[in-house]
């Protein structure tokens, strides 16, 4: 029996603009607020909205996820039939070849989704942080007898030129693509999140694959081609919180925002949407005397022995006495030694920060900027990290980085 | 299916003691009484037997064992969900001939046909009242070193008090050994009531395959019901029965005032440390968030689960997963178990809390040292 619907999550993207956390992880796999990574999200969506089946398509530094998605299991997606696939490119009769595109990376892929015969495939990004009922969406683009449907977020008009804008007649019918345009006359933006037709969308894929010229990319072709064609097309309006945590300061203000899920509207202790992840097994953890917490949020096998204020701490931080950690986002497994001083930055997993050691500051005047250490660093005593360093290997002994 | 010398399969006994925390077990059993945060006892039971590669596992439940079938579904999350072996959970056989008592003799005798299946070679048996991040692995290689017959493991502590004081001793509460030079037994005592420091045993066993089916069917037949009173004591001669010290760090819930204080003592990283710091142990996966501090939360000297709530005063606890504890709260020396709510204003002291347990508003529960109140689950207060 076919499935209704199944999803491809397009998992291929390097995330250069993360720069020290995406040098040996696919931006997917990057941590997110306290015990997730970005792929949580859409995976952990996709099964409370009912979709069973996912195939993640995976290029750049995969061994983290691969390793990660296992077998779906802590998503509950390890199934008889369906289930989740880490899809990479291989080798085919007639050569073998790297995601071009993402129409592309679909295109490689048609096998795979025809042996679930579904009448519909939802596209999804990997590098989003966002909770959406899939469901609902599948409702409206059936409800339209749409042969495309496209999420899209209403942007403030002065930001739209920044955006692949949708325009739409009253009926959410879509008339006109505009990508990164200088005069806007939509503020809809397009969210990366697309169900078509698998019919639709097959027949599409192979005509795109033999243009020469194609980029093979959703954006920038397929959805071109189809509104040449005057195809069926609709924009379905989501209104929660999303984000493309594509750079440093929006991780870090993601982040952030997890902190005060009352204001920011990303609510992690939501009971009927949870996300879901692979958990790090570790007690719980260990707030001493010593210690001051303030506006935190703290994860297992953490030991905090020193100050935290409005912070978010991964599983297994360790925070010795007298440290000082403000504003800072502190991946799984690091250790911010005696009297270090940490604010306003990102230290990404299993990092060491010597005793004393400064790294960021607080934003003053202009300078806003969010100091980044990468993965096993070792940031030496005594050493300085400025507020726009972005540290991907070890710091010496009081040496000093801007 | 060949497997190494060493292979083992392990036998667990999860109601054995049950009748020492009466408040706790009245809707569990021994094996599934939350202790250090985020675990069950029998989390430490399973993990340190995976861990030392022993994948295939009998429980053998007697009674209130739903929260225990819960908590340990396939076993996955110990990596117990195998094809050979893995988690075997059997309930009590409805035969007229067994009753619902401790005997180990008749559990292991009702699964008997399954055990002579195995291809292990020895057993390790244990009971769930204890603790601990023991390696197996190297228990059984000095069983064998030792040509021991049966290993037992022992802690050198003073006997508690309150197993000395427990009304009904009648099915041989607690063990203590008199040793021989070479480490074997002398003298099995049973409920001895000396003072001071005694070979205290943990009832921790390994034993060959082969020789317990032997040794249970004898006993057995001839109406034993206990394996140390039947089969150890009779034949302390005749077998080569070895006991081990274990030093390691460990456990015991022997009342609720040790309940009480073996969680607070992991409240000191020295002894948190010693009981996790090797082995990770395993438990259900709740999917919990991080746990979330509010800006005039404050917090001293706590061991804390993901998915709690705290916006109050939290000082010398531990708490459970989803625990919620409300703005101006005062939660002091206090266990609270999972899902807990202590409401804005309300004061604990010296109280656990059993699960969904919910202190109203402005409510004050204050317990001592010597007597911590216990609140029973789902109590609204």
């Amino acid at each position: 029996m076919g499935k209704e619907i199944i999803a491809m999550l397009l998992a291929g993207g390097q995330g250069s603009r993360l720069y020290a956390l995406t040098q040996k992880l696919a931006k997917p796999a990057v941590p997110f607020g306290g015990k997730y990574r970005i792929i949580d999200f859409p995976l952990s969506n996709c099964i409370n909205s009912g979709i069973d089946t996912v195939g993640i398509l995976t290029q750049y530094q995969p061994l983290v996820l691969n390793e990660y998605i296992g077998n779906g299991q802590p998503w509950d997606l390890d199934r008889l039939y369906g289930g989740v696939h880490v899809l990479p490119p291989y080798q085919q009769a007639s050569g073998s070849d790297w995601y071009k595109g993402t129409a592309n990376a679909i295109y490689q892929n048609i096998s795979f989704i025809d042996r679930y015969d579904p009448e519909y495939v939802i596209i999804l990004s990997g590098d989003q942080i966002c909770k959406q009922d899939y469901s609902d969406f599948l409702r409206f683009h059936k409800e339209k007898g749409a042969e495309f449907s496209v999420a899209v977020m209403e942007v403030p008009w002065d930001e739209a030129s920044r955006f692949g804008l949708m325009v739409t007649d009253e009926n959410d019918k879509i008339s006109e693509f505009q990508e990164k345009p200088k005069n806007p006359k939509s503020n809809l933006a397009s969210m990366g999140i697309y169900i078509f037709n698998w019919d639709i969308l097959r027949k599409y894929l192979i005509e795109d694959e033999a243009d020469p010229e194609s980029e093979n990319d959703f954006g920038n072709n397929i959805i071109p081609n189809l509104l040449r064609d005057e195809r069926k097309m609709y924009a379905y309006h989501f209104s929660g919180y999303w984000k493309d945590v594509g750079t440093i300061s929006s991780l870090w203000e993601a982040n952030m925002e997890v902190l005060d899920p009352e204001h920011s509207g990303i609510d992690l202790f939501d009971e009927e949407w949870k996300i879901y992840s692979r958990n790090s097994g570790m007690t719980g953890h260990k707030i001493s005397a010593k210690a001051v917490v303030e506006n935190c949020l703290i994860t297992d096998g953490c030991r905090i022995d020193g100050n935290v204020k409005h912070s978010i701490l991964y599983a297994g931080v360790k925070v010795e006495e007298g440290a000082v950690i403000e504003d800072a986002v502190i991946m799984g497994g690091s250790i911010i030694k005696k009297g270090a001083v940490v604010k306003h930055c990102i230290i990404a997993e299993d990092a060491v920060i010597g005793e004393n050691a400064v790294v960021g500051a607080m934003p003053e005047g202009d300078e806003k900027g969010v100091a980044t250490v990468g993965p096993g660093i070792y940031v030496g005593d005594n050493a300085i990290i400025g507020p726009n360093g972005m540290i991907n290997e070890n710091v010496k002994d009081g040496e000093e980085r801007w | 299916m060949v497997k190494a010398n060493r292979s083992a399969m392990a036998l667990i006994f999860p109601n054995i003691y049950d009748g020492l925390v009466p408040e706790l077990t009245s809707e569990r059993l021994m094996a599934s009484i939350p202790f250090g945060g985020r675990y069950r006892m029998i989390d430490f039971i399973l993990s340190s037997m995976v861990n030392s590669g022993i994948d295939n596992v009998s429980i053998l439940v007697r009674e209130n064992y739903f929260s225990l079938i819960d908590h340990l579904g396939s076993g996955r999350e110990w990596d117990l969900a195998r094809k050979n072996g893995g988690l075997t959970i059997f309930p009590p056989f409805a035969q007229n001939t067994i009753s619902i008592s401790n005997g180990r003799v008749e559990g292991i005798e009702s699964i008997l046909g399954f055990i002579k299946n195995q291809k292990e070679k020895y057993v390790v048996i244990s009971d769930t009242n204890i603790a601990y991040n023991i390696d197996f692995a190297k228990i059984i290689d000095e069983h064998i070193k030792n040509g021991a017959d049966v290993t037992v493991l022992y802690s050198k502590t003073d006997i508690p008090q309150a197993a000395k004081d427990a009304i009904d001793t009648s099915k041989g509460l607690y063990y203590t050994f008199d040793l021989n030079d070479d480490s074997t037994i002398n003298k099995i005592s049973i409920n001895s009531k000396d003072d001071g420091v005694q070979n205290l045993s943990m009832n921790i066993y390994v034993i060959e395959r082969e020789l317990l089916i032997e040794k249970i069917q004898d006993a057995y037949v001839n109406g034993g019901k206990y394996f140390e009173r039947d089969i150890l004591i009779p034949h302390l001669d005749e077998l080569k029965i070895v006991a081990r010290e274990y030093d390691g760090y460990i456990a015991r819930v022997y009342d609720m005032v040790s309940y009480f204080n073996e969680n607070m003592k992991l409240l000191d990283d020295e002894n948190l440390d010693a009981l996790f710091g090797k082995n990770p142990v395993y438990t259900k996966i709740r999917d919990d968030n991080p746990t979330r501090y509010i800006a005039g939360a404050k917090s001293a000297n706590t061991l804390v689960a993901d998915g709690c709530i705290i916006e109050g005063e939290v000082e010398n606890s531990i708490l459970f997963r989803g625990v919620k504890v409300g703005k101006g709260a005062i939660v002091k020396n206090c266990i609270l178990m999972q899902d807990t709510v202590i409401e804005a204003g309300a004061k604990v002291d010296h109280v656990i809390t059993d699960k969904k347990v919910t202190i109203s508003a402005e409510k004050e529960v204050k317990g001592t040292d010597t007597f911590p109140v216990y609140i029973s689950k789902r109590t609204t207060i």
